[in-house]
């Protein structure tokens, strides 16, 4: 097995919610409480088995996502996060991030949080309006997110990034905008854009087919992006990924390795992990994710761990597609031509002319002596490359 | 096997009668195929018919019969399709046997191909055994049906066999009527070898496979052959019979019916209709090959990928084989690049050979707008016959312009003569007259531009007649139309496989439904894509195809891109089947829109 060297970011999935918002199509399930305690013991058990397989591995980053993440006790993460230190070299400084749902942020809460070592949370805000947090079926109101962030603020957090959603039925230019506004005046340092997908067997799929909600429109949703960009832009965020904007110094570094397409080991229910030369992900539902991590027996080495269900060993061609997809995202930094050259071994306008010429003559990608990345038109219409790229 | 003892027929009706079924039972009675291998429909034998549940090749199959008069016999059995569109392989079919059993559905009675397959038999001087099928049903009407027949025929009631085919009763009657009354073939069997090829197929180890009937001579393993029309000589790898696969035998002998398999590589060799003697002492005389058949609807068949040309060059010969009614020869088109123009029988027809062409040869196809083939006089007097709208001449040049215009008949319940008649109003039909079948069944006849044949004509009569009509046509002359260009402009440049050939006074509704349906056919580009339908330098109707602004995929969790790569590569097969145009991609049904112009 080979292993990749340097720093590693470590994914852990905690896929329980309070109530599932009607968009969501995450690995994520509500009312599955009496499992809680279960799953953090089989948890604990895969961590401890991808640490096992890999002694002093680095790691730089640790990202709890979900789900829910926030809906651990302190008690629980101090178990998961001890296991973490005892069996992984935890660089210092390390970005040690949270997914939270507002109405789980008290202060006790993040002193805790704070304590055990989190000093990143990403919150959930979604929209400023009510009637829309209510379609999404979000648990929390708006009043919920600006007592959350000052709250966190006091703990000590001096990294919030807050996500919304644009592009959903009956969301105007209007309403997008006051998010936005009221998103800003509570000074988060980074702020993630996500275009609603409607995604299949949710419920907002079902209300839509029948015709009970209109469709998205990609117009609108396009002119959304667009406003989104210069009102980020005037309060001095800069976008460095097509759906992510940072203040400088504060971009996601868990996410950055992903979008480098470097190593990242995935655990818990859903998760996907790249690592070793292998893309996997594991079994999604908790309570069959328990049952394996309780019976299995025999020695496994990760990237196989019990809760493996596909495994797939990505060969060079395969690594050069997916480092191009990822990279490409990334807006500033793109494509470093140089890095890629030393990790190929070619250039990656000359493995690709045609299709870059094309691009470029399209306006889709800008081309420069040391970098390959989005134009601002094309990072809207990046499905365009992307397609013909896989 | 002496020709006493050999019977050659063929299975007739109209669509759906129930051929293939009467095949079945005959295949099991005659234990040609065993119960365990049997299942319905076993000659259709494509998966196309299998899923479509028509037939679309006939199929020849050899059966033993012991008789009731205790004597063995070969039967030669060639289903065919039921169709109008593959009318071309009843008929070769018919030349390679002696009878036909003509097949009637005891609750539908007799249909307009019932009518135009008996008239083929007829031509050929066949015996002809009518069946009355379906008797099982509960609408079954065979006293009726038979009395039609007989009023038609001129033959007795009494002599038409009751069957169910599904239900396996009455199958042993038609087999001892074919002992009986059609004749055993009559060929000399010390006349040199005479072969007649009626079908053909490409195999990639035994090269081109004739199917073939013998009328005189015998055939064997070792002889070495010529074919008279192409005089091209060859020992065969392998001679044989198809009962139901193919199996190989060591003769065969006057009066059968089999394959030979000719070990050609390339197709020009081997016609469908030429006449296979030996090379040395061979006869000089060809049978009376076929007529070639003339093709009704023309359409531009393009590679999806410009690549593939020699793909399809090559796939459309081997199909060719496989498909006598099928002609092409190459075109370009400014912007489709390089192609074919190929002829078919009717749109039925088009779609088969499409879907053979994709399947069969994996390739991926666009076709273009159908089009019948038009007369075109020249102000210095000179006539033109085109087949595509790209074709036409400059409007200064042209003096008029001739259309085809066909006879038609449509049988039909009573009922439904004034829906059908609105219908041909619409589509510029002149009634003729109306023809009685019985007390509540008639034939109504109507002359009627071919163009609005083609087009959507037998979907509609469907729809108007709830299913129950069934249509004929033959070609009946030219007339003279009031015809139009109607160009297509896609980003402001015309696209010739857009183009149309309209009636003057459909010109404007036609393109302006056919500008709203395109601008929702033609995926948004990443700019605006002005779409517009044009008479000479009158525009009729235009539209925006917006540009696309947003096409990118939603936040892809915990840097899952396998699932994100995916949905990608789904997006791109979809892609694929569209053919860009300058810089605009269209799609296959943008070149179809105007077959369902008056959807609604
Ligand atoms: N009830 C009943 N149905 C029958 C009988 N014979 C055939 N069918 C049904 O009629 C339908 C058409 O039968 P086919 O044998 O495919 O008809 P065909 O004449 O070969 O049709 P084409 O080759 O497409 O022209 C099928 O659904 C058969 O099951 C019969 O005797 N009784
Ligand atoms: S909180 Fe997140 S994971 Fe949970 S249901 Fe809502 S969108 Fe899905
Ligand atoms: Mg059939």
């Amino acid at each position: 097995m080979t292993f990749i060297q340097g720093f590693q970011s470590l994914y852990l999935h905690i896929p329980f919610c309070k109530t599932k918002c009607t968009y969501c199509a995450f690995n994520a399930y509500a009312n599955m409480d009496t499992l809680v305690n279960d799953f953090v013991d089989a948890l604990v058990r895969e961590v401890e088995i991808v640490g096992r397989s890999r002694p002093g591995q680095q790691l730089h980053t640790i990202y709890f996502g979900g789900g829910t993440p926030s809906l651990l006790s302190p008690g629980q993460f101090e178990r998961l996060l001890s296991t973490i230190h005892a069996l992984f070299n935890v660089k210092s400084g390390s970005e040690i991030s949270l997914e939270a749902n507002p109405n789980d942020l008290d202060a006790p809460y993040l002193t805790a949080l704070r304590q055990l070592g989190f000093n990143r949370l990403s919150i959930g805000m979604q929209s400023a309006h009510q009637n829309e947090l209510r379609l999404f079926a979000r648990r929390h109101d708006n009043d919920a997110v600006a007592r959350a962030v000052s709250a966190a603020r006091r703990a000590g957090f001096a990294n919030l990034n807050l996500d919304l959603i644009y592009g959903f039925p009956h969301q105007t230019m209007t309403t997008w905008k006051a998010s936005l506004v009221q998103m800003m005046a509570l000074q988060p340092d980074h702020v993630s854009l996500y275009a609603l997908g409607v995604e299949e067997g949710t419920p907002l799929e079902r209300w839509i087919a029948r015709g009970e909600l209109p469709e998205p429109d990609d117009d609108l949703a396009a002119d959304m992006y667009d406003l989104a960009t210069d009102i980020l832009g005037q309060g001095g965020f800069e976008q460095y990924e097509i759906s992510n904007w940072a203040k400088p110094g504060y971009e996601c570094r868990h996410n950055l390795q992903y979008w480098r397409n470097l190593p990242y080991p995935g655990v818990g229910p859903g998760a996907h992990g790249w690592a070793g030369g292998v893309r996997y992900s594991t079994i999604l539902a908790p309570q069959k994710y328990i049952q394996a991590l309780k019976s299995s027996v025999g020695d496994y080495v990760y990237p196989r761990t019990p809760a493996t269900v596909e495994a797939l060993e990505v060969d060079r061609p395969g690594e050069i597609v997916d480092t191009l997809l990822m990279g490409l995202r990334l807006t500033r930094e793109g494509i470093q031509r140089a890095a890629f050259r030393e990790r190929f071994g070619e250039d990656v306008v000359t493995l690709y002319p045609a299709l870059m010429n094309r691009f470029s003559a399209q306006g889709l990608l800008r081309i420069d002596a040391d970098t390959v990345r989005l134009t601002t038109e094309g990072r809207l219409l990046s499905n365009m490359i992307f397609r013909e790229l896989v | 096997m002496s020709q006493e003892h050999i019977r050659n027929f063929s299975i007739i009706a109209h669509i759906d009668h129930g051929k293939s079924t009467l095949a079945d039972r005959m295949l099991q009675l005659t234990q040609t195929v065993s119960d365990r291998e049997m299942h319905a429909q076993l000659l259709d034998s494509m998966d196309l018919e299998r899923e479509r549940g028509v037939t679309i090749k006939a199929s020849a199959v050899r059966m033993k019969y012991l008789a009731k008069d205790g004597q063995l016999y070969v039967l030669n059995l060639i289903d065919t399709p039921g169709h109008v569109d593959f009318s071309y392989e009843v008929s070769r079919a018919l030349q390679a046997c002696e009878g036909a059993i003509l097949v009637v559905d005891a609750s539908q009675g007799v249909e307009a191909q019932t009518l135009a397959n008996l008239y083929l038999a007829l031509e050929q001087d066949l015996e002809l055994l009518p069946v009355i099928n379906k008797i099982d049903l509960p609408a079954a009407r065979p006293k009726d049906i038979a009395k039609e027949l007989e009023d038609l025929l001129g033959v007795s009631a009494d002599g038409m066999i009751p069957i169910s085919a599904k239900q396996g009763t009455g199958i042993q009657d038609v087999l001892e009527a074919i002992i009986k009354q059609v004749p055993p073939p009559k060929g000399d069997a010390n006349a040199p070898l005479r072969a007649l090829v009626f079908d053909s197929h490409y195999d990639s180890y035994k090269g081109v496979i004739a199917y073939v009937r013998v009328f005189e001579g015998r055939l064997q393993k070792r002889d070495i052959l010529r074919l008279i029309a192409t005089d091209a000589k060859f020992e065969p790898v392998e001679i044989g019979v198809f009962s139901p696969d193919m199996r190989a035998v060591n003769t065969l002998e006057v009066g059968e019916v089999g394959y030979i398999a000719t070990g050609f590589k390339t197709v020009r060799e081997c016609r469908v209709g030429d006449t296979i003697t030996l090379a040395t002492n061979g006869a000089s005389e060809p049978l009376p090959g076929y007529k070639q058949v003339k093709s009704m609807v023309f359409a531009g068949f393009y590679p999806t990928n410009n690549d593939d040309y020699p793909d399809l060059r090559d796939a459309l010969e081997k199909l060719q084989l496989n498909d006598a009614s099928l002609i092409y020869e190459p075109e370009t088109s400014q912007a489709l690049n390089f192609g074919f123009r190929v002829g078919f029988l009717g749109l039925f027809h088009m779609e088969i050979v499409q879907e053979r062409l994709e399947r069969e040869y994996d390739l991926d196809i666009l076709a273009t707008a159908p089009s019948v083939e038009y007369q075109v006089v020249k102000t210095n007097g000179e006539l033109v016959t085109i087949d595509s709208p790209a074709q036409l001449p400059d409007e200064s040049v042209i003096s008029e312009i001739r259309e085809p215009w066909m006879k038609i008949q449509i049988y039909t319940p009573q009922e439904f003569i004034g829906p059908i008649m609105d219908l041909a109003i619409k589509k510029h039909a002149e009634y003729e007259t109306t023809e009685y079948l019985d007390t509540q069944r008639v034939i109504l006849h109507y002359r009627i531009p071919l163009s609005e044949v083609i087009v959507d004509f037998f979907d509609r009569l469907k729809s108007a007649s709830k299913g129950y009509a069934s249509l004929d046509y033959q070609f009946d002359g030219y007339r003279t139309g009031d015809l139009v260009k109607l160009d297509i402009l896609v980003n402001n440049e015309p696209v010739d496989a857009l183009a149309i050939i309209v009636h003057r006074d459909d010109a404007y509704h036609k393109g302006q439904k056919l500008i709203s349906k395109l601008k929702d056919l033609i995926p948004r580009q990443q700019f605006v894509v002005p779409i517009q339908a044009a008479t000479g330098k009158r525009v009729i109707s235009r539209a925006n195809v917006k540009a696309l602004r947003k096409d990118v995929l939603a936040k892809c969790y915990g840097g899952d891109i396998t699932r994100k790569k995916k949905l990608l590569e789904k997006q791109k097969k979809g892609k694929k089947r569209m053919k860009m145009i300058g810089s605009v991609e269209v799609p296959q049904e943008a070149f179809m829109a105007l077959l369902s112009l008056d959807d609604d």
